[in-house]
């Protein structure tokens, strides 16, 4: 989405110096008594300049109440931006860019192959606060994989890293060579040195790519981790209903498996019901950058708030800024989240969505939910899962979704859809 | 042999100027053409938080200083582990040794501790926590009336009365008399170890570039150089020396003043009844030590007798007045720091007085002052401000 940064520069000046002119009369009365008293500067709160573009909290009339005066300030500058990576998959046929890939046959077998590399760079992970990351490709999370189930995932990998990486597919891989740990087939790339993987795209569901290097702590959050998607095929699903549900083959009517097949059209890419589908990644991840073994940023795909609202006055107005506003979804639309959770250091982390009930399919290896009618989902890392959710009966506005770890919630994992 | 002269301590200055006129040079070299490849590393930020001032229920400031070598950016404030809208008076970086105020918009709650955590460009944390937060009190004539009338009742009225002991000083045999001005020593000594350990522990908030230590034990060390060259000039006559103790005193009760105005200024300060008589009690000591060097002899002038009363006691409000106002650690350790130099070269001086029309070191004298230090320890058990 192209931005207007020309604009949004000109409203936070606005705001500053409305701000500013409304904290001066403040100090300019505590001046006064003090330089009565001849101790004018002494120690006196300096208060004009360096003010927030969090304009509405700072309403002169409304200025005794700061309620809405939570998140992060600022805005983000450039490099990742969490609402392009939301919707971008890498197919092999296109996706992003700056990643190198492409689908061919060899076998029989379907190959989508992909050139991933690992460096050492920098992210920013909350408005102004660079965190010391090693990318998959250079950025955090890592690209998002989409393949179709039975498909051979081929991952040329190329370590430009100067720590020694691996990748680790949570895919049923039957080959110990290819499990991407230290012990097993070429063990860990060293800088400069090179691997290629290969994976039969096997079961259907939302999977996870990461770092298998010691110390794996170090290694996982840091930032090496990233999203597969594997679509099911709905001719398999045809032929092996029972694969895809928790029903014995004898238990399967005619029109479950119906339902079975229509359901994975919609999750697989390669058709047209698939194209009815808003479907968003979510990696919700979090940065200990004190190294005391405890997150300071939690987010959805990194950026501390970037689904926020941007600035609110905590009584219902709300104003997006250029790099933190919510995601827009069509309420005509069905929508679904690939959800997957990479959080270090805590046990648990969760997705709660506001006024609003969804289907949860664990892993999303089943095309019946695991989950009916739930409002909150709790996940372990690694673990991970399909989010359905429909707004058709909801009216317009915002609604909240975030972890209901509080503390996660007001470290950055805290996101708005706006639904129109 | 004027011009010999001229030429000889022309080449005495120049002599005298030529290492610092290198250093100079040395120094511009450096910072123009720096000959080293930018040294090993990186520095690590340091950032300090004096204190906090909580001027109304809806605002946090923090006042901080960069002690460190480099600029630092403050990007992002957290409150109890949550982000936080925040301004950086002067911006949101600091240069090396500036002084800034974080303002935080935040409805806090008397009594319940706030952590106030600011992450820094690079992701380094600075944290700060308030105990049991209170509001800090406006700076206004009021607040300003009650630290002068707390003033006069621990600083200037208890030295006024300890002084009104004077006549029946002068009544004393010698004997008696150094033993009052042994008691005195042992009062001033108690101050002096007891304002040691406090400019010590205030020194611990002092921002690190500040060396809180040193400026503790530099600022005794050379208040006490200062005020020996101030006592050398004038002799040790008695009236000289009982205007040194007076100084000694006010200038510890200046800190004491500032302790109370910061306590204020803090929102900490419960001056009970308990807590304004202990102060009473603990001071009161504080007038005979002061009278007790011209209880021999001739009696000063009443003048003196106000305007040695005045210099003792009356810094409790001047004090009270700059620690509501201005309150720094940096500021307290020093004031406090630089009573305890003054107390400390006055016990010297008043043992000097008592060694030179006696003897020092007899049993009445010695357990003289270990009463003074025992008075002074159980009077101070009514004070906890």
């Amino acid at each position: 989405m192209p931005v207007d940064r020309d604009a949004a520069r000109a409203l936070t000046d606005t705001l500053e110096t409305r701000l500013a002119d409304a904290l001066r009369g403040d100090a300019v009365d505590r001046r006064t008594v003090l330089g009565a008293m001849g101790l004018a500067g002494a120690g006196a709160a300096g208060l004009a300049g360096g003010a927030s573009a969090n304009g509405g909290g700072h309403d002169q009339d409304g200025g005794d109440d700061h309620h809405g005066a939570f998140g992060a300030r600022g805005e983000y500058g450039d490099g990742f931006d969490p609402h392009e990576f939301l919707r971008t998959f890498n197919t092999g046929y296109d996706g992003q860019s700056n990643l190198t890939q492409r689908v061919y046959e060899e076998d029989g077998d379907r190959v989508r192959e992909f050139e991933v590399n690992a460096v050492d760079t920098t992210v920013e992970i909350a408005p102004g606060v660079e965190f010391s990351a090693w990318a998959f490709q250079g950025q955090v999370p890592g690209p998002t994989l989409r393949v179709t189930e039975g498909d051979l995932v081929r991952i040329v990998f190329r370590n430009g890293s100067e720590h020694a990486h691996t990748i680790h597919p949570h895919l049923k891989n039957t080959n110990p060579v290819m499990d991407g740990v230290p012990t097993n087939g070429p063990g860990v790339l060293e800088e400069g040195e090179s691997f290629t993987y290969t994976w039969r795209a096997q079961p259907a569901g939302v999977h996870l790519y990461h770092c298998h290097s010691l110390p794996l702590k170090a290694h996982i959050h840091r930032g090496l981790y990233g999203t597969i998607v594997v679509d099911p095929d709905p001719e398999r699903v045809a032929e092996r209903p029972a694969d895809y549900c928790d029903s014995h083959p004898s238990q399967v009517t005619p029109e479950l498996r119906d339902d079975l097949v229509a359901e994975a059209e919609t999750r697989n890419h390669e058709y047209d019901a698939n194209d009815d589908v808003d479907e968003m990644v979510m990696v919700m991840n979090g940065f200990d950058t004190n190294f005391d073994g405890d997150n300071e940023v939690y987010a959805a795909n990194t950026r501390a708030f970037a689904y926020g609202v941007g600035d609110t006055d905590g009584k219902g107005d709300t104003e997006p800024r250029e790099t933190v506003h919510p995601i827009t979804i069509d309420r005509t639309e069905r929508q679904r989240i690939y959800l997957v959770n990479t959080i270090e250091f805590d046990l648990v982390n969760s997705l709660h969505t506001h006024s609003q009930f969804f289907d949860y399919y664990d892993h999303g290896t089943t095309l019946t939910p695991t989950h009916d009618t739930i409002d909150t989902i709790m996940q372990c890392q690694a673990q991970r899962g399909i989010v359905e959710l429909d707004y058709g009966d909801h009216q317009p506005g915002l609604y909240m979704f975030h972890a209901h770890q509080s503390e996660f919630a007001e470290l950055g994992w805290m996101s708005f859809f706006e639904v129109v | 042999m004027g011009v010999t002269t001229d030429r000889a301590t022309l080449r005495r200055y120049a002599g005298a100027a030529l290492p610092l006129v290198l250093l100079a040079l040395l120094v511009g070299w450096f910072l123009y053409a720096p000959p080293l490849s930018g040294g090993a590393g990186e520095p690590l930020p340091q950032v300090d938080v004096s204190h906090t001032t909580l001027p109304d229920s809806e605002t946090v400031r923090l006042h901080v200083v960069n002690s460190g070598p480099e600029a630092v950016t403050v990007s992002q404030v957290l409150v109890d582990d949550a982000y936080w809208d925040f301004t950086v008076s002067g911006g949101q970086t600091l240069a090396p040794m500036e002084r800034a105020t974080v303002t935080v918009p935040y409805h806090w709650e008397p009594g319940w501790d706030l952590g106030l955590t600011l992450v820094l460009s690079g992701g380094a944390t600075v944290h700060h926590t308030v105990v049991a937060p209170q509001p800090t009190p406006a700076i206004d004539a009021g607040l300003l009336g009650d630290l002068a009338l707390v003033g006069l009742l621990v600083g200037v009225i208890p030295v006024g009365l300890g002084m009104l002991w004077f006549p029946a000083m002068r009544d004393l045999a010698d004997r008696w008399l150094h033993a009052v001005l042994a008691f005195a020593v042992g009062v001033l000594g108690f101050l002096a170890v007891d304002a040691g350990f406090e400019a010590l522990e205030v020194a611990e908030s002092v921002p690190g570039a500040y060396e809180g230590h040193l400026l503790v034990a530099f600022g005794a060390l050379g208040t006490l150089l200062l005020v020996q060259s101030v006592g050398s000039g004038r002799g040790s006559s008695p009236l000289g020396l009982a205007y040194l103790v007076a100084l000694g005193i006010g200038l510890h009760n200046l800190a004491e003043g500032l302790a109370i105005g910061s306590a204020y200024a803090l929102g900490r300060a419960s001056l009970g009844a308990t807590l304004v008589v202990g102060f009473m009690v603990h001071n009161v000591t504080e007038g005979p030590a002061v009278v007790a060097p011209v209880a021999e002899g001739e009696r000063p002038a009443l003048k003196h007798f106000l305007a040695l009363g005045a210099l003792a006691g009356a810094p409790v409000v001047l004090g009270g007045w700059i620690g509501s106002a201005a309150y720094s650690p940096t500021l307290g350790a020093l004031f406090i720091a630089v009573g305890v130099g003054a107390i400390l070269q006055v016990c010297w001086e008043m043992g000097g007085m008592i060694r030179d029309r006696g003897r020092l070191g007899t049993a009445t004298n010695l357990l003289a002052a270990g009463a003074g230090l025992a008075v002074m320890y159980a009077t101070d058990l009514l004070v906890a401000l």
